[in-house]
């Protein structure tokens, strides 16, 4: 029993499943991240991924095409976003509020939806839905165990990776990232230097909604293809959690997302083990979130009590 | 100390829009009309007689008495979760946890119904209660402690808690109180005493009923009245300041986290006892919790508000139910819409504050000029 | 031949809630000229600055710059027309470089990169044109206030301001700080640079100003040379009345006895492996004010955090209240010994602006006997306290339901003295207990100071207005780098400048004649 699980811990499967895993939460990941970075907390990122998901598949069955049901998802996020700074800047409603409110009904609208267009509540899987594939990079596919995992991988995974790359780029060494980043670490600084700090309030928060987005038409038209009622399950909070952790650090952002894959990657597999009792084994991502998180706060509780940092 | 009540500083708001609660009134109720606007063109687009779906919405809940009967059963765990949200909110938490607490407490609530401890059937639905409202009370404090004494995200930790408890939950029900009757996860049949029975039956009217409305009036008091409201409106409105007048952040949210789940605790086992007779993880009481936090925004925090906003979207979702019945073209999930559309309408400062601005405008002016 | 710069016709804004902050106003400034404004805080300064800075637009009424008239939609229109501003609360990113606080908005570019070799010539160049001696590549966290404030004059040079506007530049410096700042101003000037100077501490206006505005109540009681006025019109002018300045006639008992009110012995406490607070010693006995002078950021902060049991970070050495330790205490259990405390930040810690006015009268003591019956809070006595604070403490409002939040800032601060005054405390921290009200504001609050301290409290006066501190005091200390760099058993023995040079660290008193600051 002992070693089925090690080998298991230790199989290429295992790694290829993390690198799938993965993809979702980083987007999450960066998502809260880059509207965290002008100073809004968007905890809209589950509902999102939710809206998305959904647009996506129906943008692709209507079209025929996938990535058309991409560039659907992507609107999608960018609507719902809009209409969170629509309320909390033009209408001064309090933002947690909508977001909360957002999260709470985004299962409720997406049924709405579904059923409007296929007749059922459950899932879409009777439609007939193009979806993305994955993509064999030449040379690395032949080079033995590394081309395993980094080859062959579903394509927005690459997408995901490049835009981490360009992200980290786009907020530290551009003028718009620094000016941005400026919003959320003093905003009144920022608009005496003559920054118009809604605008790039706006446009961290459209491109939140982007990638928030691209998390949700992954897990609906490239990890599986069908959206199913409640199945972003938690990973857009993953994606705040990680950002919760990372405490304003890009590589340590991308790492907590990382090992929450992992978490999930361990559920998933064991999951199959009928030796296991599955209720609890589908247990395990949420409790490494919550262990993680306590556990990071409890550290710093105590780094501020011993003088090591301020209190933020 | 004794000195006049007419005082000039005594004077109270004049009757008009300046004054802000008739203000939130009229909000209220125009954000009511414009979400109505707003489903009536939903309903345009896929119903085929939007005009009559729009009326069964509105009045199908009356046209029956054991429709009307079904609101008022069914909308009471739903004002429990909002008693709950309202609570935390009320203090300025945003421990989430109601939605996980309701389904855990489900099962221990299955758990008692399910076993021959009294033959009492009056005891046997109190004891259901005690132990859901001692679970769900020491359950709610987790995410609050950690808040409080650490500083970790209560929400996010409360949403992961809530997974987890699903998750144990459908582990204990498959586990200890299965049974192989029917498919799918779900408990034993309750004994007959545990069910609860109806006072005046026409409109299912029991005893559950007459506890919300005894705890929805001893919330009001403790909120408004009281030294513990005093400091969750400190603490709801300026945390730093309720510290520094030495409001006990600590004792406080604990406080209150204790409260909300052990109103999560009555939610769920009225629901249970009412309205099921075996419970089902997967099914019976999920999003519950979640609702809550809607109908506190929607009641603005107060314990009277949030139980006229249950009852109303209670009535709302009968109402789609019924149509639903009659045109099968209309998910019932389209109440969700109207109710989203109210809350963000009614959670906006801006929305009519011109129409507010140009009375204070006035009033200002004249004051002026004496 | 001067040429007019800027130039106020009819100026007048009325904000949404009604409070009519400018009414007409007309003022010209010249180039090349120091003009200061001068007024009580809220009698529309502030505004007007916003106005000229176009963060405001006026309700009527035009501002006409070079001749032009403006119409600034954001300070991002005025920064291009040449318009510079230093706010009085710093706009700084503390965890930015100098020289990306100094570029913010306006960064040399590389393709799409920030260039930063450019920035940080350009920016060094600044610096030394001006003689500003700063490190442009040191993080601004690390800066000294006076040295901030330095990085702030630089971005408005950076954009080629021709117009600068200084917002109390003077109320974070030392005397000798201040004389500098002063000597750059005037080189400004030579450099045709025209100054726009907002101060409420009248000696200085004097001493800088070529020209001085007053408004009083939103209204401009006109222009003056500053050689045309004596101290006392200006002051006549700015309140409409003469100013009862003299604090000593309200000290009536010279005698302390030797009870103690605060105790502290030996406080240490550091972060980030440096000491902030570095074996501190002091006693406030019963019947008298204790001031803490220093420059800000000097460990006064922590310092009254540890005393009223806010600090998060662990401290040694005994802090004790009314005779008892009281370390292990939170600030309730600090309260109950008799502590009241007017915080320095009174938006954030010092009321909740959306509750209304009784409310906020009564959270230091909501849970004493009179306030509550048995089971639920007693209305009527709450609303009789709120009244009569109300009505002594002269606060301007309509009712005691309206929430603080429609008050003035001076009547906020007010309701904060009001509500710590009626604790009836034996002990009084008063932390920058005026700092940004109107001047009738500040001399009621300090008569209710002096009230209490003759009525035998013991009072922490902590203030970066060294006038204030010397003013009220019987005792001081002068705080540097976390330690007590001097101690005056007699305040009245000494002047601005000789604190001044403790406050700077350029000298110290030995470890035997600061011990009085515990043992006498």
């Amino acid at each position: 029993m002992l070693s089925s699980i090690f080998s298991t811990l230790f199989s290429m499967k295992f790694l290829i499943t993390i690198v799938r895993l993965a993809t979702p939460i980083v987007f999450a990941a960066i998502g809260t991240f880059i509207a965290a970075q002008s100073g809004i907390g968007n905890i809209a990122i589950e509902s999102i991924m939710t809206f998305a998901a959904l647009a996506g598949v129906l943008g692709s069955y209507l079209s025929g095409s996938p990535w058309i049901g991409v560039l659907t998802g992507m609107a999608i996020g960018v609507v719902t976003v809009m209409l969170i700074a629509f309320f909390s800047m033009k209408l001064g409603a309090n933002a947690f509020l909508i977001m909360i409110a957002l999260n709470t009904f985004a299962d409720s609208v997406a049924i709405f939806v579904m059923f409007l267009m296929t007749g059922e509540k459950g899932t879409t899987a009777s439609l007939t839905t193009p979806i993305l594939g994955s993509w064999d990079i030449p040379i690395i596919k032949d080079i033995p165990f590394i081309g395993e995992v980094f080859s062959g991988q579903l394509t927005l995974t690459y997408i995901c990776w490049l835009i981490v790359i360009l992200l980290f780029i786009f907020i530290y060494k551009t003028p718009t990232g620094m000016r941005l980043r400026a919003c959320g670490l003093n905003p009144d600084a920022a608009r005496t230097a003559g920054i118009n700090v809604e605008r790039l309030q706006v446009l961290s928060l459209v491109l939140s909604g982007i990638f928030a987005a691209l998390g949700g038409v992954y897990l609906s038209l490239n990890y599986l293809k069908i959206y199913s009622r409640g199945m972003v399950s938690g990973q857009g909070w993953m994606g705040v959690s990680a950002n919760g952790i990372a405490a304003g650090n890009y590589w340590i952002l991308i790492l907590s997302a990382i090992i929450f894959a992992v978490f999930r990657a361990v559920s998933i597999i064991f999951s199959s083990n009928s030796a296991l009792p599955t209720d609890l084994v589908n247990a395990i991502p949420y409790i490494a979130v919550f262990v993680i998180l306590t556990a990071v706060s409890i550290i710093n509780y105590y780094r501020v009590k011993r003088g090591k940092v301020e209190e933020q | 100390m004794t000195e006049n009540r007419s005082s000039k500083y005594s004077k109270r708001y004049k009757l008009s829009i300046s004054n802000p609660k008739l203000f939130d009134a009229i909000k209220m109720i125009i954000a009511i009309l414009i979400a109505l606007a707003i489903t009536f063109v939903i309903l345009c687009l896929i119903s085929k007689d939007p005009v009559n779906a729009l009326k069964t919405i509105l009045i199908g809940p009356l046209t029956k008495r054991r429709y009307i009967g079904a609101v008022i059963e069914s909308f009471i765990s739903f004002a429990f979760a909002g008693l709950a949200a309202g609570v935390l909110f009320k203090a300025g938490g945003f421990n989430m946890g109601a939605e996980g607490i309701y389904i855990i407490t489900g099962a221990l609530v299955a758990y008692i119904a399910s076993s021959p401890f009294t033959t009492s059937p009056i005891l046997h639905p109190i004891l259901c209660y005690i132990g859901a409202m001692i679970l769900g009370g020491l359950l709610m404090i987790i995410p609050s402690f950690l808040k409080a004494k650490f500083g970790t995200n209560e929400m996010v930790v409360s949403l992961m808690s809530n997974s987890i408890y699903a998750a144990v939950t459908a582990y204990i029900v498959r586990t200890y109180i299965a049974t192989q009757q029917r498919g799918g996860v779900s408990s034993k049949d309750y004994l007959p005493t545990a069910r609860i029975g109806y006072l005046y039956e026409p409109l299912r009217i029991s005893a559950c009923f007459i506890l919300l409305m005894v705890v929805m009036v001893i919330l009001y008091l403790v909120m408004n009245k009281t030294k513990l409201g005093y400091q969750m409106r400190l603490a709801g409105t300026n945390p730093k300041f309720a510290e520094y007048s030495g409001v006990s952040a600590f004792k406080l949210s604990i406080t209150t986290a204790i409260i909300a789940g052990v109103l999560c605790g009555m939610g769920s086992t009225t629901q249970l006892l009412t309205q099921t007779s075996y419970y089902t993880p997967a099914q019976s009481l999920v999003g519950i919790g979640f609702s809550g936090m809607l109908l506190s925004m929607l009641g603005k925090n107060n314990p009277i508000g949030i139980v006229i906003a249950a009852f109303l979207i209670k009535y709302l979702e009968q109402g789609a139910a019924v149509l639903y019945f009659v045109d099968g073209a209309v998910p019932s999930e389209i109440v969700s819409i109207v109710e989203g559309i109210v809350i963000m309408l009614i959670s906006s400062q801006y929305f009519l504050r011109r129409l507010r601005e140009r009375q204070l405008l006035k009033e200002g002016l004249e004051e002026h000029a004496e | 031949m001067s040429e007019t710069i800027l130039k106020l016709d009819n100026v007048t804004k009325v904000y949404p809630n009604g409070t009519v902050a400018n009414r007409d106003i007309n003022m010209e400034f010249e180039k090349g000229e120091i003009h200061s404004i001068v007024g009580e805080n809220g009698a529309g300064k502030s505004t007007l600055m916003k106005v000229i800075f176009g963060i405001e637009r006026p309700s009527s009424g035009t501002v006409t710059y070079k001749g032009k008239e403006t119409n600034f939609s954001s300070s991002m229109d005025a920064i291009k027309a040449g318009i510079g501003m230093v706010h009085q609360h710093f706009m700084l990113i503390p965890s930015f470089s100098v020289v990306d606080n100094i570029i913010l908005g306006d960064e040399p570019k590389n393709g799409i990169f920030i260039d930063k070799k450019e920035a940080a010539r350009r920016c060094q160049e600044l610096s030394d044109k001006y003689d500003f001696e700063l490190d442009v590549n040191a993080k601004v966290s690390t800066l000294s206030v006076a040295k901030r404030q330095k990085v702030e004059i630089l971005k408005t040079l950076y954009r080629n301001a021709e117009l600068i506007i200084l917002d109390e530049p003077t109320s974070v410096l030392t005397p000798q700080e201040t004389d500098k700042l002063f000597d750059q101003l005037r080189f400004f000037k030579e450099q045709g640079h025209t100054i726009l100077f907002i101060s409420h501490k009248l000696e200085e206006v004097k001493k800088i100003s070529d020209k001085i505005s007053v408004i009083r109540n939103g209204v401009s009681k006109g222009t003056y040379l500053n050689e045309e006025l004596t101290m006392q019109q200006l002051t006549n002018l700015i309140i409409g009345r003469d100013l009862d300045s003299d604090m000593d006639a309200y000290k009536t008992h010279e005698d302390f006895n030797n009870e103690k009110a605060l105790e502290v012995r030996d406080l240490y406490m550091e972060r980030n492996g440096k000491p902030v607070l570095d074996h501190m010693s002091f006693a406030v006995k019963k019947g008298e004010i204790l001031g803490v002078a220093g420059v800000e950021g000097n460990g006064q902060q922590e310092l009254v955090k540890c005393i009223t049991g806010l600090e998060e970070t662990a401290y040694t050495g005994d802090i004790i209240i009314e005779g008892s330790r009281v370390n292990d205490l939170k600030i309730k259990g600090r309260r109950n010994l008799g502590m009241a405390y007017i915080p320095e930040d009174r938006m954030g810690d010092g009321i909740a602006g959306e509750l209304p006015i009784s409310d906020n009268l009564i959270s230091t003591y909501y849970d004493r006997d009179d306030i509550n019956g048995k089971v639920f809070m007693n209305n009527k006595a709450i609303r009789d306290t709120a009244e009569n604070l109300v009505k002594t403490f002269a606060v301007k409002t309509k009712t005691i339901d309206a929430s603080v939040n429609s008050l003035s800032g001076g009547n906020i601060q007010k309701v904060v003295v009001a509500r710590e005054y009626n604790t009836n405390s034996g002990f009084m921290i008063a932390e920058q207990p005026t700092h940004g009200i109107d001047i009738g504001s500040e001399e009621f609050v300090h008569h209710k100071l002096i009230e209490m301290r003759n009525a035998g409290a013991g009072i922490l006066l902590v203030s970066a207005n060294l006038t204030e501190v010397m003013a009220l005091s019987d005792r001081i200390i002068v705080m540097f780098d976390g330690q007590i760099a001097g101690y005056f058993r007699d305040a009245k023995s000494v002047n601005e400048s000789e604190l001044g040079m403790y406050m700077l660290g350029a000298k110290h008193q030995t470890p035997e004649e600061i011990g009085g600051a515990l043992n006498d």
